[in-house]
């Protein structure tokens, strides 16, 4: 190898566009903070969470505690979390109302799998996995997708405007399943010996695809606009409404 | 002795105007009829009111003329004794004929049938949410008598009281919303709109479906969650 003057010229570039590069990579990475705490759970332990805007992820694990995380892009909003007589109360709305412009919030938190879960958001996507406990609620008030898998709870909301909807769990007996959204698609996937009564309504599309579920007991409704059904003993409830979307039910 | 003697006498007999044999029949009828006796102390008050304190008001012509006049007075107002009028019992105030009071146990019957039925029927079917989401066409006949003659709301009436509410609570939410937007950052903004966009599609949708078929159930059914969904947002984004 051999470095005369051009050489040397071309190195000086290269190192001048890697320290630029740093900075225009550093930048944003800069801008963002990060939260952590972490709580300990009793048997009872509930997360109730509602953010602005971001990604909000809950993942069951098999400890007692509740460890949140999270990641603030700027303009960085408040973040003050209560511990309620075993409930962790985590409201970015309230804790930042009044403020012009807050930045999305991303959050990572694990929860006990027997913890109940509560969140909501205004904007963005909501996930959650591997809890089994009495009670998984997701709302959205506007766009994004909620994903929830692995899920054993007797009571299942999920509501958003724009997006999908995802669900892989169980059905189980005497539980109240609850899916719906405006605009998007829905998709369920449960066991094939789940017990459930059911209401299937996609008014627009009519797009009600019962999959390897269509051999029950089923009638169609109002022009095919909705589907009502039986499965098993009948134990559970489940309505799902799409208003502008397709439902599909999926073995699982 | 009868009344119809008695009375007759009684005047004399107050005035000692009887022989011993006629004062003592008239003494005994007394003793057994009450409506004699009390006839007999009405004419002893008037005589002894007149006699006592108003001799000087009435101004009789004369004593006999008097009792001309109270004699014939009572005769009249006691004359048809064979009528035998019923008399009213004691603290009874009003009185029905068989018909009348046929018809008013009837009118009780019917009344207390029907508040029992609409109560046990409001208990079985609480909900004013389910009968908003209802049309005529599944109206029982009960309901519909009920709604004839304006005992419970109709479907349509129902319907139109639920939106008139949703529109009002929209229109409240709404101006909470005008007076924040400005304060939302791009991202925000267009989120709000695009979402409230596919909310008013649909509201329009089903507005249209029910101007063709106003007894699309399902149509009714979908408008009143959409219309909920609406408000849910404009009370979700109100808060930013």
């Amino acid at each position: 190898m051999c470095f005369g003057p051009a050489g040397a010229a071309k190195t000086t570039i290269l190192l001048l566009m890697s320290v630029v590069f740093f900075f225009a990579l550093a930048g944003p990475a800069s801008a963002q903070k990060r939260f952590s705490k972490t709580y300990p759970a009793g048997q009872n332990v509930r997360l109730q969470l509602m953010n602005r805007s971001g990604t909000v992820t809950v993942e069951g694990w098999n400890r007692s505690d509740i460890n949140i995380t999270a990641t603030l892009e700027a303009p960085a909003a408040n973040i003050v979390p209560q511990n309620l007589s075993g409930t962790i109360v985590v409201n970015l709305v309230k804790d930042n109302q009044g403020r012009p412009e807050v930045g999305n919030v991303n959050f990572t938190i694990r929860v006990p799998y027997y913890a109940q879960v509560d969140i909501e958001t205004r904007i963005g996507n909501l996930n959650v996995s591997s809890v089994r406990s009495g009670l998984v609620r997701a709302k959205i008030s506007s766009e994004g997708d909620i994903t929830l898998t692995n899920i054993g709870a007797a009571a299942v909301s999920a509501e958003n405007l724009t997006g999908d909807i995802f669900f892989d769990g169980e059905i189980q007996d005497g539980g109240n399943y609850r899916f719906s959204s405006m605009k998007g698609s829905i998709n369920l996937r449960i066991p094939a010996n789940s017990n459930f009564r059911f209401v299937a309504t996609a008014p627009s599309t009519r797009s009600i695809s019962m999959g390897d579920f269509a051999g029950g007991d089923l009638n169609y409704l109002s022009d095919g606009r909705r589907v009502a059904g039986r499965f098993g003993s009948g134990a559970a409830t489940l309505s799902v409404t799409n208003q502008q979307g397709g439902i599909r039910f999926i073995r699982r | 002795m009868n009344c119809e003697v008695c009375k007759e006498l009684l005047s004399a007999f107050l005035d000692n105007e009887l022989d011993e044999s006629q004062a003592g029949l008239v003494r005994e009828h007394l003793a057994v009829c009450s409506e004699c006796a009390v006839v007999c102390e009405d004419l002893s008050a008037i005589l002894f009111t007149c006699t006592a304190e108003a001799a000087d008001d009435l101004n009789p012509s004369s004593a006999k003329a008097m009792w001309c006049r109270i004699s014939n007075t009572i005769e009249s107002e006691i004359k048809p004794p064979q009528a035998e009028l019923p008399q009213p019992a004691k603290g009874r105030f009003w009185s029905l004929s068989l018909p009348q009071l046929a018809s008013a146990v009837l009118g009780i019957a019917i009344i207390s049938s029907l508040l029992t039925v609409v109560g046990i029927r409001n208990y079985m079917q609480p909900s004013g949410d389910d009968f908003t989401t209802r049309s005529a066409a599944t109206m029982s006949t009960f309901e519909k008598v009920l709604a004839k003659v304006g005992l419970i709301e109709t479907p349509q009436q129902s319907r139109e009281r639920r939106l008139q509410e949703q529109r009002s609570a929209i229109a409240y939410w709404n101006d909470r919303v005008q007076a924040r937007r400005m304060q939302w950052d791009r991202v925000t903004r267009d989120a709000f709109d695009r979402n409230l966009k596919v909310i008013d599609e649909s509201v329009e949708q089903y507005t249209h479906i029910l101007q063709q078929d106003p007894d699309d159930e399902l149509s009714v059914e979908m408008l009143d969650a959409v219309m909920s969904d609406k408000m849910n947002l404009l009370r979700d984004f109100a808060d930013l």
